[in-house]
Parts: structure tokens; C-alpha cells; sequence
């Protein structure tokens, strides 16, 4: 049983923020400008991106509201009725509840009765899982159609009163993600021009390596409790362990490791670089523009850097949404035609997960 | 010693190509063993101690200091249809036949006894090691060693750009240096060339082929091992 991705939406909140605008949403911390930002935003090359959280830090749009206004422009753009889809795969980083699973609030803005639910859970690559579920379900024939929906709200996280009440400056990320929805409409059948998934695969290295980017550890690294062990969650709080933080050191780990697999792909048949077309990378290329390149491009197995496509530098890096987000506009654009050969490739640092998707566009008969 | 001029761009054959794409996962698979072995978790950790960097040196030093024997005798046996390759395999251990001097007196630097390091016997992993990389030596024509340069000469790499920096913020490392680590961060464009040239120099046959990537998995299974039996005998030989 094939399956489609016979439409996309997405959601951005609010106007496009540019670099010297970010302070002014996210505050100062401890009313000083941050001496690592530029370096980092140079490094990332964002120059826009979207906050749900006005800058007297309101919440706007809450997370489920941005995956339901991504679900509604994916399916306003479909012929396929609301009530019609089967199953709703869910991803996000953190709902705005702990719980319940974030597909069940997703879901109660949806006109979507007895449907089919699923919530990923991880960071940037948990919406591939979602798709995956989707894909699977689609393919054993349990479903016609599925909706997946990824939204990250992480601006909250950013707030300048959160550093000041946990004394220390993890603020890396802070300069790095934003706000953001996508969904994709999943069909056993072709409708118009759309792309047929060919195949996803994932690979995990938490076996190997410690954790990169987390949200629950204190500041102390020889304090091995985790937020919920803490007496109160203020106390949690004031020792870090409710900021979101990035070991830097270990990043480089995620490029070897997305070459890693793709390799692996090769070997077993899956991938034929050399048919790619296009290549959406959840991940700013120029991190790749290293030596390890060379050695892909020597080996027969690098992909030319004008098959590579991201909205990342507009659209901000808004987390597990950010490749739903990306696919969206890179078909609004008109970029694919019948018969091309689309790559999807989410590195996740979190610990170290790499996800690939294949597929092909198609155009229905009649 | 005559080495082939280093060309600009070579392309490589297909069966080359592949091998090179087989050589980088092995290489990625022995980056993730090594990152589960305890001393290098540590490093990683930031709970690396002086101790520990001592003992990594003591352990290390056996292994390079037999490095050049298999190096040299994986040299003569190379036949008269691949001199060209023997001329390589000559000047490679004719450049690193004294790195060891530099690691002892990193070791006597960061606080360790001359004489214990000089006298310390290989650790079963660095047994294991050196008698698997000579008795493919001693194999007529052995191309496959191919897999075990790329394996030390990652390490090399890795030791210079990421171990060094990270043994260098150590508090307590007192007069400690890692020169020994730092040594092999110079590699640039022409090495990778001359890997290149070897590359579709040796790359002849499926079998070769085989052979080059096997000896890459083995060497990088023995060479964590080495590392893993740090820890296996860390009371019956003190460090320091």
C-alpha cells in the first residue's frame, strides 16, 4: 500500500522578528545585552523568525492553537472533509499541558470525532516519528488518511525572568528556536500532484553518547537529580534544572552522525544519491561545509550544495515543526516536478536521533 | 624515499569510492565504541583527572612504540609489483618512529616516573593490538593495513582536536602539556590527497577491498579495547 502527502499547512505567529528585535520580545536578561548572541546568530544565519508571546511575554497562541491553525490550512487546502480524517499524529518538544498527550488537545479544536490518535514524544525529530505512525497505519490498511501536526512554543522557555531565576545564562538555544506549526495530510491514494513516500527510517545513538540538549537537568553537573526529584519546582527552578540547555561541545556529533546514516541508506540500497533532487536538511547546511564533505564528495556519496533547500533563515528553527514548515513551502513554491526525488533529514541533538524520509512526487491520474 | 607527487584531484574508481563510504562508517562506528569506554566517557564528562590522563599515556605508550615495527614490517612485505606502495609505507614509519619520546616526556611532565612507563608491559588489549597489526604485516602485499592508518590516523586527528582541548582545561594538570596529542592535528589538504592516491592506488579487487575494511573493524574493536582495559587493572598498576 503506497502512501501520499497530499497536502501541507502551516502556521507562524505574529510578524517576522528580525535579529535586533529579539531582546525586545524576549527581554534583557538582568537588563544586559547578551555578548554571545551575534556570534551565534551568525553562526545560524537566522534572520527572522516568530514568537508566540507578545513582548510583555503574553502568551498569544498557545501550542495547540498553532497546530490546529497549521491543521486547518493544511486541510483547507485538501478536498478531503474534516470529519473524513482517520488518525491524528502528533508532535511537539512540550505541550502546554505535561499532560495529556498533546494530540488530545490538538485534537479538540479539530472537527475530528473518534479519530485515530498518536503523540510523539522528543525534540526535533519526534514529528518523523509521528509521520512514521502515520505512514505505518496508512500501510497496513487500519486507515484511509492521516493528519499529522507538529508545533513548537518554545519562546516561553526564553523569557529573561527564566535565566534570572535560575542565576545562570544556558542561553545558546535562546538565539536558535522559535515558534512555529506545520501539518501534512497523509492518503492511501494519490490526489493531484503530490508526493508518495517511498520510505522513513530513523537511527538512535543515546546507546553511545551523553545527552546534548535537555530540559530537566540542574546547572550542577555532579547533581544527578532531575527536576521532578526536587522538593518544590521552585527550588527545581533556582538550581536550573527548568532551563533548556545545549552542550555546544558535543554538536558536531550530529553531522557526523547524519552522514553516518545516510551512508548506511546507501549500503542497503535505499538511497541513490545521485537520483536526489532535492534536499530538505533540518540543519544549516554550512555546517556541513567541512572536510567531512570533501570525503562524501570523494566517495561519490555527497549531495551538490544547490540540491539543498531550508526556510530555516526566514522561518526561524522552530523545532520538530520546522521540516513539516519547510516541506510546506518548499511545495508552495512550485520547486518539484513529476518524477523528482525529494530527501527530508532531521538530525536531532537532543541525544543524538537522525531521521530520514524519501519520497517521490507523483501526479494523479485525472 | 620517494614519495608519488600529491595531485590535485584524483578521482577515484567506483570500487574505491565505495570503500572510502565503507572506511567513514567504520570510522563512525569506532567513534561511538570509543565513546562508550569509560575513560573516554569521563573525558567527556569533564571528570577526567590527572590520574587519568596518566593513565591513558602509560597505556598508550606500548602501542606506539610498537607502531613502527608493524609499520616497517608491513614495508618489506610489499613485492616488487607494489614498490611504489612500499616507498609510502617506508616514509610513514620513518616519521613516526620516535613519537613515543615525545609521550614519555608528556608523561614525566604531568608528574609520572620514567622508568615505570619504560618498563610497563603491554595491557591485554595492546597485546591483542600489536599481534593482530603484525601478523597482517607479515601477509604478502598487506593492502589491508590501509584500514588500520585510517583508524590510528583518525585517532591522531581526534587526540589533536578534541582530546587535547579538553585534557588542556583540566585543574589540576600542573605542568602537564599535550604534545603528543597535539602532534598529529596538523594533518591538512595534501594528506588527505595522499590518502586519495592511495586509496585508488591499492583498491584493485572486491577482495582487497574486503580486506582493507576488515582490518579497519578489527583495529578499531582492539584499539577500545586498550582503552577499555585501563580500567580493568586500575589498583594493581598505579599511575604514578
Amino acid at each position: 500500500m503506497s502512501v501520499y502527502v497530499t497536502s501541507t499547512g502551516a502556521f507562524l505567529p505574529g510578524p517576522p522578528i528580525n535579529n535586533d528585535e529579539i531582546e525586545d520580545v524576549l527581554g534583557l536578561v538582568e537588563g544586559r545585552k547578551s555578548r554571545l548572541k551575534s556570534r551565534i546568530l551568525k553562526a545560524n544565519g537566522i534572520q527572522t523568525r516568530h514568537f508566540a508571546i507578545d513582548r510583555e511575554h503574553r502568551t498569544v497562541h498557545s501550542n495547540a492553537a498553532m497546530g490546529i491553525a497549521a491543521a486547518k490550512a493544511c486541510l483547507a487546502a485538501s478536498a478531503l472533509p474534516e470529519k473524513a480524517v482517520g488518525m491524528l499524529s502528533c508532535a511537539t518538544t512540550q505541550g502546554d499541558l505535561v499532560i495529556p498527550g498533546f494530540g488530545s488537545m490538538v485534537q479538540s479544536g479539530l472537527d475530528m470525532p473518534e479519530v485515530e490518535l498518536h503523540t510523539s514524544h522528543g525534540i526535533c525529530s519526534s514529528a518523523a516519528m509521528a509521520v512514521k505512525a502515520a505512514f505505518n497505519t496508512l500501510r497496513v490498511a487500519d486507515q484511509r488518511s492521516a493528519l499529522v501536526v507538529a508545533s513548537e512554543f518554545s519562546s516561553r522557555l526564553f523569557k529573561h525572568t527564566r535565566y534570572e531565576a535560575a542565576g545562570g545564562h544556558a542561553e545558546f538555544l535562546r538565539w536558535m528556536l522559535s515558534d512555529g506549526a506545520g501539518a501534512w495530510l497523509l492518503e492511501a491514494a494519490p490526489r493531484g500532484r503530490c508526493l508518495r513516500i517511498d520510505w522513513i527510517r530513523s537511527f538512535s545513538h543515546a546507546d553511545s553518547f551523553p545527552v546534548c540538549m535537555s530540559i530537566g537537568a540542574p546547572t550542577d553537573k555532579q547533581d544527578t537529580r532531575t527536576w521532578q526529584d526536587f522538593p518544590t519546582y521552585a527550588e527545581a527552578e533556582a538550581a536550573g534544572a527548568l532551563l533548556i540547555r545545549q552542550d555546544v561541545r558535543l554538536l558536531e556529533n550530529v553531522v557526523k552522525l547524519g552522514v553516518d546514516g545516510a551512508l548506511r541508506l546507501i549500503e542497503e540500497g535505499l538511497l541513490d544519491v545521485s537520483k536526489l533532487d532535492h534536499l530538505l536538511c533540518h540543519y544549516s547546511s554550512h555546517h556541513f561545509r567541512s572536510r567531512i564533505y570533501d570525503l562524501l564528495a570523494k566517495s561519490g556519496a555527497a549531495v551538490p550544495y544547490k540540491k539543498w533547500y531550508t526556510n530555516l533563515y526566514t522561518r526561524g528553527n522552530t523545532g520538530c515543526a520546522a521540516m513539516m514548515i519547510m516541506l510546506d513551502e518548499f511545495l508552495r513554491d512550485g520547486r518539484a516536478k513529476p518524477g523528482d526525488a525529494v530527501m527530508c533529514m532531521v538530525p536531532e541533538s537532543g541525544r543524538f536521533n537522525v531521521a530520514y524520509m524519501h519520497m517521490t512526487m507523483v501526479e494523479a491520474d485525472g | 624515499m620517494s614519495e608519488p607527487a600529491a595531485p590535485t584531484a584524483i578521482e577515484l574508481s567506483e570500487l574505491a569510492q565505495r570503500t572510502l563510504r565503507d572506511l567513514l562508517r567504520a570510522w563512525f562506528a569506532f567513534e561511538r565504541r570509543l565513546a562508550r569506554v569509560p575513560i573516554v566517557q569521563r573525558l567527556h564528562a569533564g571528570t577526567f583527572t590527572r590520574d587519568d590522563y596518566l593513565r591513558l599515556l602509560l597505556n598508550l605508550r606500548q602501542q606506539v612504540i610498537e607502531g613502527s615495527r608493524w609499520i616497517s614490517r608491513g614495508a618489506s612485505s610489499f613485492d616488487r609489483h607494489h614498490s611504489d606502495i612500499r616507498s609510502i609505507v617506508i616514509g610513514h614509519a620513518q616519521a613516526e618512529h620516535r613519537d613515543y619520546e615525545v609521550l614519555e616526556q608528556d608523561y614525566i611532565d604531568a608528574g609520572g616516573d620514567a622508568e615505570q612507563i619504560r618498563n610497563r608491559p603491554r595491557n591485554p588489549g595492546s597485546e591483542a593490538l600489536h599481534g593482530y597489526l603484525m601478523y597482517r604485516a607479515g601477509e604478502p602485499n598487506p593492502c589491508g593495513l590501509l584500514g588500520a592508518m585510517w583508524i590510528i590516523e583518525g585517532l591522531g586527528e581526534k587526540m589533536a582536536n578534541d582530546w587535547a582541548r579538553r585534557i588542556e582545561e583540566i585543574k589540576d594538570l600542573g605542568a602537564a602539556r599535550t604534545r603528543f596529542m597535539r602532534y598529529h592535528g596538523a594533518n591538512d589538504g595534501s594528506h588527505m590527497n595522499k590518502l586519495y592516491a592511495l586509496l585508488q592506488r591499492v583498491c584493485t579487487s572486491d577482495s582487497i577491498a574486503a580486506d582493507i575494511l576488515t582490518v579497519a573493524t578489527v583495529v578499531g574493536r582492539l584499539y577500545a579495547l586498550q582503552l577499555e582495559e585501563i580500567d580493568n587493572d586500575w589498583n594493581a598498576h598505579p599511575a604514578a
